[in-house]
């Protein structure tokens, strides 16, 4: 899976490209731990709109991120999810706990505001 | 005088003196005859002469000796001048000339021979100091330093490339070359697969003190993926001997490396294997090994782990005073971790069910993640987990549920429905969303607590069984008893998947009020 970081301004923007699963996970966990450790105070923003599936695994990935972020008094949010991507942020509720945004604007709005 | 000589008339005087009393008899033989004296000379110089002690008369007669066609010597005689005599003497120098070579031959021998020996022992050193190395860098470090004692170098190194394309290089005595310069070395061998000699002596190395360097591939599992290199050859260059040295020592480094690496894989297989049976025996341990007999409901549960063990697990607990309680989860990951976590997670919600004094689910699930909360951020994993309670008096189901899907309720009269999470999973937030909820049974109804191992398992074309056909096929099977609903079930995704691998465990609890 491919991953590519855009930081805008104060704000970093993950976007990632693929199956996001047990095999792209550890990658993918590792440059997140590298981005949430570079700054202060982390805020990220993951644009899921070309991912077209996730596992648990990857689902334990963005959890494990986002504590990250948030103990750094940070944040890690999310956007732009497909359809069968959000079913499972909505089945296993992860939606109450990630802030998630349908557009990335939104997200970036969101932080700003 | 003789020390002016040349190496092979020095062999010759040395033939001459060992051989005192033959060619004594030889010159007492031309003295009998008539000869007045018999002298031995190499290169002009006189090396011995008969008799003792009286002047030598001019040679009536002279024998070359010779030596790879090269005159060394010659034998003379004075006062006979016979053709006969003459040739009597060139048979004799032609015997002091074979005496001589094969004294040659003989040294040459004897020098190869010491050769070998030294460079046997070496490597007999070698190998005993290399022998049961399983340490890659202490072994990469010993190759380096026999190397250079071996091949009479300054210096040496052995480099290895490594999984991840890094290098790993030992040095002896220091680092002299960077990496850049091996790395294009390595590539350069790769493709010749053959030795590298550089000179190095016009080239900036040179200022570092770098004279030549003799780069020799090594193969690991029949690729070049390891070098070793001879810097600075002590008092000159390198020639074909080094080379062939340089060779024999790639080839017992080749053997040694090749052996820990294998050594290596062999071990992490074993590890990862005794890792996964611990794993699958925690977890198999854990489950019931029978459902619990309740009146008033009949229960069945299942549960098949996938070839790599995942984290599933349900549980039932029975305890005097308390309502009867129930719970399916999955923990994310996979290995030892989520087979600990596992083994947590049910033991603190069979604590909590049995400390609370009115452990209803929600507060069950809240008290777990709370206690459990630092251990999943720990491993970065979290659970799903169901917990329900039933009271069989009057039917009424308490559920919370923490992220858990499917969940499937089917009622008698009517169509099954999901019964989705309100909360997230456990050890994704400090503390717990899930509410209870209470359902009324009605005599016929069916719970269905499943994983996700149902859900998604996958066909040879790429689909998930999904939930619609899930719900399609407990309502076909909700008439039957508990039981054959859980093998129905089974059967229909083996025949689903047919063909393709089980990825993740599934598990399952059938409950159905009677």
């Amino acid at each position: 899976m491919n991953l590519k970081v855009e930081q805008k301004d104060e704000l970093t923007v993950v976007y990632l490209e693929g199956r996001f699963d047990a095999y792209s996970a550890p990658d993918v966990n590792s440059q997140m731990e590298s981005l949430s450790e570079k700054q202060e105070t982390p805020q990220l923003i993951v644009n899921l709109q070309d991912v077209v599936f996730v596992d648990s695994t990857a689902l334990a990935t963005l959890v494990q991120a986002m504590k990250r972020c948030r103990q750094k008094d940070g944040d890690l949010r999310l956007s732009d999810l497909k359809q069968p991507v959000r079913m499972i942020f909505e089945l296993t509720r992860l939606d109450r706990a990630f802030e998630i945004h349908v557009t990335e604007e939104a997200a970036i709005t969101a932080y700003r505001a | 005088m003789r020390s002016q000589l040349s190496p092979d008339a020095q062999m010759l005087a040395a033939v001459v003196s060992a051989q005192r009393s033959q060619f004594k008899a030889i010159a007492e033989a031309w003295l009998t005859s008539g000869a007045s004296s018999f002298s031995i000379w190499a290169e002009n110089q006189l090396l011995k002469s008969w008799p003792t002690d009286s002047e030598i008369a001019t040679a009536a007669m002279r024998a070359p000796i010779r030596l790879n066609g090269a005159e060394i010597g010659e034998l003379q005689v004075a006062g006979i001048g016979t053709s006969a005599a003459e040739a009597l003497l060139r048979s004799e120098a032609g015997l002091v000339s074979r005496l001589a070579r094969m004294e040659k031959e003989l040294k040459g021998m004897t020098a190869r021979l010491i050769d070998t020996q030294d460079q046997l022992l070496a490597m007999y050193d070698l190998t005993e100091a290399t022998r049961n190395q399983l340490d890659m860098g202490e072994l990469l470090r010993q190759l380096a330093y026999k190397t250079a004692q071996l091949g009479a170098t300054e210096g040496s190194f052995l480099m290895m490339k490594q999984e991840d394309n890094s290098l790993f290089i030992e040095y002896y005595p220091d680092p002299l070359l960077d990496e850049e310069i091996m790395r294009s070395c390595l590539q350069k061998v790769q493709k010749t697969e053959s030795e590298l000699l550089l000179n190095l002596s016009e080239t900036e190395y040179s200022k570092a003190g770098l004279r030549n360097l003799l780069f020799v591939p090594i193969r690991i599992q029949g690729e070049i993926t390891a070098a070793l290199g001879l810097i600075n050859k002590r008092d000159g260059d390198f020639y074909a001997p080094d080379t062939k040295l340089a060779r024999v020592i790639a080839e017992h480094a080749g053997s040694r490396l090749e052996h820990l690496v294998l050594y290596k894989e062999s071990l992490d297989q074993t590890k990862l294997q005794v890792e996964a049976d611990l794993a699958q025996r925690v977890q198999l341990n854990l489950l019931p090994k029978k459902s619990p007999q309740i009146s008033g409901l009949d229960l069945f549960a299942g549960s098949r782990p996938a070839s790599h063990v995942g984290g599933d697990f349900y549980d039932f607990i029975k305890l005097p005073n308390k309502p009867f309680t129930f719970t399916v989860g999955d923990v994310s990951g996979k290995g030892m971790p989520a087979a600990l976590l596992m083994a947590m997670t049910r033991t603190v919600i069979r604590t909590k069910t049995n400390v609370e004094p009115t452990p209803t689910p929600e507060v069950i699930l809240d008290n777990c993640n709370s206690e459990l909360y630092d251990d999943f951020t720990e491993v970065s994993m979290f659970a799903t987990v169901f917990v329900g309670q039933i009271e069989p008096k009057n039917n009424q189901l308490v559920y919370a549920n923490a992220g858990h899907s499917p969940v499937i309720y089917c009622p008698v009269k009517g169509e099954p429905r999901m019964l989705e999470a309100d909360g997230t999973a456990m050890g994704v937030l400090p503390t717990s969303l899930s509410e209870d909820h209470t359902i009324t049974m009605n005599k016929g109804d069916v719970l269905v607590v499943a994983t996700d191992g149902f859900s998604e398992a996958e066909n040879t074309a790429g689909e998930f069984f999904g939930y619609d056909r899930l719900l399609k096929v407990v309502k076909v099977l909700s008439k039957k008893p508990a039981k054959a609903i859980v093998e129905g079930l089974y059967e229909t995704i083996s025949n689903f998947s047919a063909g393709h691998r089980q990825d993740d465990d599934q598990t399952l609890i059938v409950l159905k009020t009677i």
